[in-house]
């Protein structure tokens, strides 16, 4: 007979899985950081403020959702940055007037909207399948893989606005997506498009086939396969799903904007990299959930946003993303030491 | 200068788990420049003992004697320094690296950094010319053979003055030829001022090389003594056996019932043309000693491996992948259940659905309440000991661990069941109840294959037995008909069938 | 199986492994005289051969030479840390980090040779911040380097004093004329200083990975690592000095590209990491260590270069991404298909 789990609080403590421990630690530690902001920094607890912290992050907590689930298998996706570009590019550049301008740069496809995305999306799904090929078929290391293939993505963008943008020509439709609010606040519906997303991605780790088939290719990939989790077709599909997310993210930056900038989302693919490390997603152990990478995107927002209101000019951001990260790591692995001894 | 004659003395060597004493007061010499072997079957202790010896476990009581000192090593390195070399099967050289640089690795001689070729590295390098000349230490060791390597390592021990070298079934992976010539540079050793310690099944090394022989069986010591005072291997295998009495084994009643396993003509690195049927509600047993081939057996039916030949199942055949197996009905109890078999940092519940997800899920949803209850299901069906089943696997006893792996593997509802090494470093209690499920899974029509190293254990659930040596199938034999164990073990220490 | 004997010669699969080792070994040169070919002949209609504007004309032949100081410096040593089995992503900002860091004691009056050897300290200390990371708490090494990139990158971005880069720069903080001295200005054949003393790092770093303890150490610690820790070889401290190496290499380059440019500039050494990395998938070095060989990635440094400086007289400026992510993936299947060739063996 299995005994019951008594109930007192420091045994419910111990039985957390570790999982649930450092995400729990990980909010305590933003509450905290949130509360020494609001010592130093005027205005910070303002409700607004609160608000601008879940919803300017949107597009890197989107991006965190596929690099999250590489992560707890091993690998990584550095790819996503590039693949934003190429989207939003792509979009502008398939939806453009056709031959309706002299420069170059104004015709486009004149394909109507919903293609131009949808073809959009192919592209991306293209880079996510070379990373497929590469990492899951030939077993070559993820790390340059993504960087070989954020940089062919940029690339792409790059050559098809020539190194700068596209932004003219465009029918309205373009710019709806991008700007729509809330009703009644001004949040942008991508941010809802966020918060849906990262609940799908919950819900999907949690309660999922797939979602448990990641966690076991991450806690022990020999033993994946010889209970036989098919791990190069999964972790395929995971890399043209970081593909697609970082594809619908294009498409939404590119419609707020109302264009397709080859330099988009520079360095989102370290940011999000951060916030999956912050919110206590290791690669070695197959473990870490996408409500911890939201947490860490929170921590993150905080930290940057304080930064700004005390009016540290925005180089600082390299210097306290690289500090926050490393004491978040070792302050993680602390916990942990602790907890087991 | 008089050297001690004994070079190593072991005196009341005692070894305890938590669940069993391995080395049960052992006391023995081992005399100088001599050839020692080690024998004893599965269990017998032996390799604890030699753990102990290396610095890879620490002893729980008693003493030993190197060279007449107390000798208490904290690692394998700390015993490599005071002079015990091991040759394991893991090959511990440097592929990248020439045979030279090796021999030399640790003991290099330099100069502002400069690697430089003095006498010490000269007289070194040319131990690898006496021990075998037609390896040149220019050679990058990636390109030899495993017999090769072997001998690298060999000459590494003997350059570096260890006094003994301890060889742990050095034959298992190389072939005949090469069989030959090791023992030629082994025997050679002895005027080296190095001592051996050789550990093997295959008896009839033990007559062309040994100087000594120790036989344990069940921890203990049986019995030291020259090799020229052995009369035969029926001699030593009955040391090496004792009077254990097996458990009873009850024949089934039902007569030849369909194949559901085909195999014919398998062969790979290691096995040789391996060709046997299984069936349905059959427990097939597959017993050979280290090396034999058994886990490259169940690898290659289970698609791990590559292979040549035909494996059919139920009819069909199998297709080369662990998934198309499971899908198919076979599932597999690995070798090493920590690395193999479990997904340690998860808990009891997220191991035990794993091979049918399926069944507790719908439409790609995992059905929560369905895992807690198979998982329950299962901790009391095998009596595994927790108090829940959110225990993370890591934290159960082996025994319990291998329990998991089992109820992993029954979730699977397969036909098939192939275990390998089932009960390894498993107390007797545990034993007997995966015994007693195996025999409850045969009754209910499925078909087990067991691949085991133990010869009690085959003998007691075991329909039909195959046995294995050096990757071919030498006999098979029906349970329950008049078994005689001096033979079996003849024939998987390579004796000849008749 | 001896493979010196001449049995061994005649014997059909024997031949075709060493084939196949003799291709893997030349096909480096081959491709960098390909390379050379091509765009030797690209321009061929418009300008004369080794004409001026031409490909191998002396005039970019040096420019080339003059560009490739930098990964020239640094890619030896990254060679061997890869060697080890392990990747520093960060060389990149280490070397800016050092550019910005030359350029302002030069600005503030400090002598060549003085600048140099404090900024060469500069380099040892961010290396060694790395090994701290990696091998002491144990962060793994992609991560620690990636983190440590956009650390140092901060750090340069922030101290980035005046005159130091092109955006700060104004009448009244110049840089003395004489900083191009080491890296610009002819010596021998119009190459620079900093071009010989490049030629010398390559020496120097070939004869240390075959000739001494730390390029053996390095091997057997990437080959093998309970087979080099058996025989008594501290891994810990052996891969922390490939870290404080690299460290110090790339904080030569990062002064002389500041001497260069005539500028310390925050940005000046991005995407040196990922030239590196081409230049060791290149020269056959495996990610998981054991094997490299420093000769054969300076030969990939050089493809490199050519590459880029000969795809910038063919293609746009905006081309150059999407060619540099091509030939980074191009490496990464040749260097799979050979690379694989040697563990069959």
């Amino acid at each position: 007979m299995i005994a019951e789990l008594p109930a007192s609080r420091k045994r419910t403590l111990a039985g957390l899985s570790n999982e649930t421990f450092l995400t729990l630690f990980m909010i305590v530690v933003l509450v905290a950081l949130f509360a020494i902001a609001c010592l130093f920094v005027p205005r910070f607890y303002l409700l607004q403020n609160v608000i601008n912290l879940f919803s300017n992050y949107w597009y890197v907590i989107i991006l965190g959702i596929g690099v999250t689930f590489l992560l707890i298998t091993g690998n990584f996706d550095m790819s996503v940055g590039g693949v934003v570009a190429l989207t939003g590019v792509l979009s502008v550049w398939f939806c453009q007037g056709y031959a309706v301008s002299e420069n170059a740069l104004a015709n486009g496809l004149g394909l109507p909207y919903v293609a131009a995305v949808g073809l959009a999306l192919v592209g991306a799904l293209a880079i996510g399948a070379v990373n497929a090929f590469f990492i899951a078929r030939l077993k070559v290391p993820s790390i340059i893989v993504t960087l070989g293939t954020m940089m062919i993505a940029r690339g792409v963008a790059q050559v098809i606005t020539r190194g700068a943008q596209r932004n003219t020509s465009l029918p309205d439709a373009f710019g709806v997506v991008g700007n729509t609010f809330i009703p009644g606040t001004s949040i942008k519906i991508a941010v809802l498009i966020m918060v849906v997303l990262v609940a799908a991605a919950y819900l999907v780790e949690k309660k999922t086939v797939a979602g448990r088939r990641t966690y076991l290719i991450g806690a022990n990939a020999t033993a994946a396969r010889l209970s036989g989790i098919q791990v190069s077709r999964h972790l395929a599909l995971l890399y043209l799903v970081s593909a697609l997310l970082a594809g619908v993210t294009g498409i939404l930056l590119a419609s707020e904007y109302k264009a397709g900038l080859s330099g988009r989302a520079t360095g989102y693919e370290f940011d999000a990299l951060v916030i999956a490390l912050l919110g206590g997603v290791s690669i070695a152990g197959g473990f870490g959930s996408v409500l911890g990478m939201f947490v860490g995107a929170i921590i993150l927002a905080v930290v940057t946003s304080a930064a700004t209101g005390l009016l540290l000019s925005p180089d600082w951001q390299f210097t306290l993303k690289g500090i926050v990260t490393f004491v978040a790591i070792l302050a993680q692995r602390f916990a942990l030491d602790k907890r087991k001894g | 200068m008089d050297q001690a004659e004994n070079v190593l003395e072991i005196r009341d060597l005692v070894k305890d788990f938590p669940a069993v004493r391995a080395v049960n007061h052992v006391s023995f010499d081992i005399k100088r420049n001599t050839i020692h072997c080690l024998v004893g079957e599965n269990g017998a202790g032996k390799s604890t003992l030699i753990k102990v010896l290396t610095g890879a476990m620490q002893r729980s009581g008693g003493t030993i004697l190197l060279n007449g000192e107390d000798y208490a090593p904290r690692s394998p390195k700390d015993a490599k320094e005071k002079g015990i070399s091991t040759l394991f099967q893991e090959l511990n050289v440097v592929d990248q690296l020439t045979v030279a640089e090796n021999l030399t690795l640790g003991m290099e001689d330099t100069r502002l950094g400069f690697l430089r070729r003095t006498d010490k590295i000269s007289a070194m390098v040319s131990v690898m010319n006496s021990l075998e000349p037609s390896i040149h230490p220019r050679m990058l060791v990636s390109r030899l053979s495993v017999a090769q390597k072997q001998i690298v390592e060999i000459a590494k021990a003997v350059a570096t003055e260890s006094d003994i070298i301890i060889m742990d079934e050095p034959t298992a992976a190389i072939s005949e030829g090469e069989i030959a010539r090791l023992f030629k540079i082994v025997k050679g050793l002895r005027e080296k001022n190095v001592t051996v310690i050789y550990i093997s099944h295959r008896l009839d090394e033990i007559f062309e090389l040994g100087d000594y022989v120790t036989v344990m069986r069940d921890g203990r010591h049986i019995d030291t003594r020259p090799v020229s005072e052995v009369g035969d291997r029926s001699e030593l295998i009955r040391m090496m056996i004792g009077k254990t009495v097996f458990e009873q084994y009850t024949p089934k009643e039902e007569a030849c019932r369909d194949p559901i396993l085909q195999v014919r003509g398998l062969s790979s690195h290691k096995l040789h043309d391996v060709s046997f049927d299984v069936h349905e509600g059959e427990i097939v047993g597959f017993y050979g000693l280290v090396g034999a081939g058994k886990t490259e057996l169940a690898r290659a039916i289970y698609g791990v491996d590559s292979h040549e030949g035909e494996i059919s199942f139920k009819g069909k055949r199998l297709a080369p992948s662990p998934d198309k197996a499971i899908q198919a009905g076979i599932a597999l109890v690995p070798e090493e259940r920590r690395s193999q078999g479990l997904f340690t940092v998860l808990t009891i519940r997220g191991n035990v659905p794993v091979m049918n997800m399926r069944k507790i899920s719908r439409g790609g949803f995992v059905n929560a309440a369905q895992e807690r209850k198979v998982t329950r299901e299962y901790i009391d069906k095998l009596r595994i000991a927790t108090s829940s089943t959110e225990k993370e696997a890591a934290k159960l006893s082996g025994g319990n661990q291998q329990k998991v792996v089992f109820s992993k593997c029954l979730f699977a509802d397969a036909d098939l069941l192939m275990l390998d090494e089932p009960t390894r470093g498993i107390d007797v209690g545990a034993k007997s109840e995966i015994y007693g499920i195996v025999r409850r899974l045969s009754e209910q029509g499925k078909s087990i294959m067991i691949f085991s190293s133990e010869l009690p254990e085959i003998m007691n659930i075991c329909d039909t037995i195959y046995l294995l040596y050096d990757g071919r199938i030498k006999s098979t034999l029906r349970n329950g008909c008049d078994i005689d164990n001096e033979k079996i073990l003849h024939i998987v220490t390579g004796g000849a069938a008749e | 199986m001896s493979n010196l004997s001449n049995e061994s010669l005649r014997n059909p699969l024997e031949r075709a492994a060493r084939a196949r080792a003799n291709v893997k070994n030349l096909y480096i040169y081959v491709v960098l005289v390909l390379i050379v070919a091509v765009f030797s002949v690209v321009k061929l209609g418009q300008v004369e051969f080794f004409g001026r504007g031409h490909f191998l004309s002396p005039d970019s032949v040096v420019n080339l030479l003059r560009a490739a100081v930098p990964i020239l410096t640094l890619s030896g040593a990254f060679t061997l840390l890869m060697i080890s089995g392990y990747i520093d992503l960060s060389v990149g900002s280490a070397m800016s980090l050092s550019a910005v860091m030359f350029s302002y004691l030069i600005l503030n009056g400090f002598p060549f040779y003085a600048a140099l050897p404090l900024t060469l300290v500069l380099g040892i200390g961010l290396g060694a911040l790395n090994g701290l990371l990696v091998v002491r708490l144990r962060i793994t090494p992609v991560i620690a380097t990636l983190v440590t990139l956009n650390l140092f990158k901060g750090i340069a971005l922030l101290i980035v004093p005046d005159g130091t880069s092109a955006i700060k720069s104004t009448a009244a903080q110049k840089m003395p004329a004489w900083i191009n001295d080491y890296a610009r200005a002819g010596v021998v054949f119009g190459l620079p200083w900093a071009f010989f003393v490049a030629v010398a790092v390559i020496v120097i770093l070939v004869v240390v990975q075959r000739r001494t303890i730390l390029g053996k150490y390095a091997a057997a610690i990437g080959g093998n690592r309970t087979a080099a820790e058996l025989s008594g070889i501290n891994a810990v401290k052996w891969v922390w000095i490939l870290y404080v190496v690299v460290g110090f290499f790339a904080a030569f380059a990062g002064l002389a590209r500041a001497s260069y440019m005539s500028l310390g500039d925050p940005l000046s050494g991005d995407g040196m990491e990922l030239d590196c990395i081409i230049a060791v998938l290149l020269g056959g070095t495996a990610f998981s260590g054991g094997e490299g060989s420093v000769a054969k990635t300076v030969v990939g440094a050089l493809i490199i270069m050519c590459v880029t400086t000969g795809l910038m007289t063919v293609i746009p400026s905006f081309w150059q991404n999407f060619a540099k992510g091509a030939v980074l993936i191009v490496a990464v299947a040749l260097n799979h298909l050979l690379v694989r060739e040697k563990s069959a063996a």
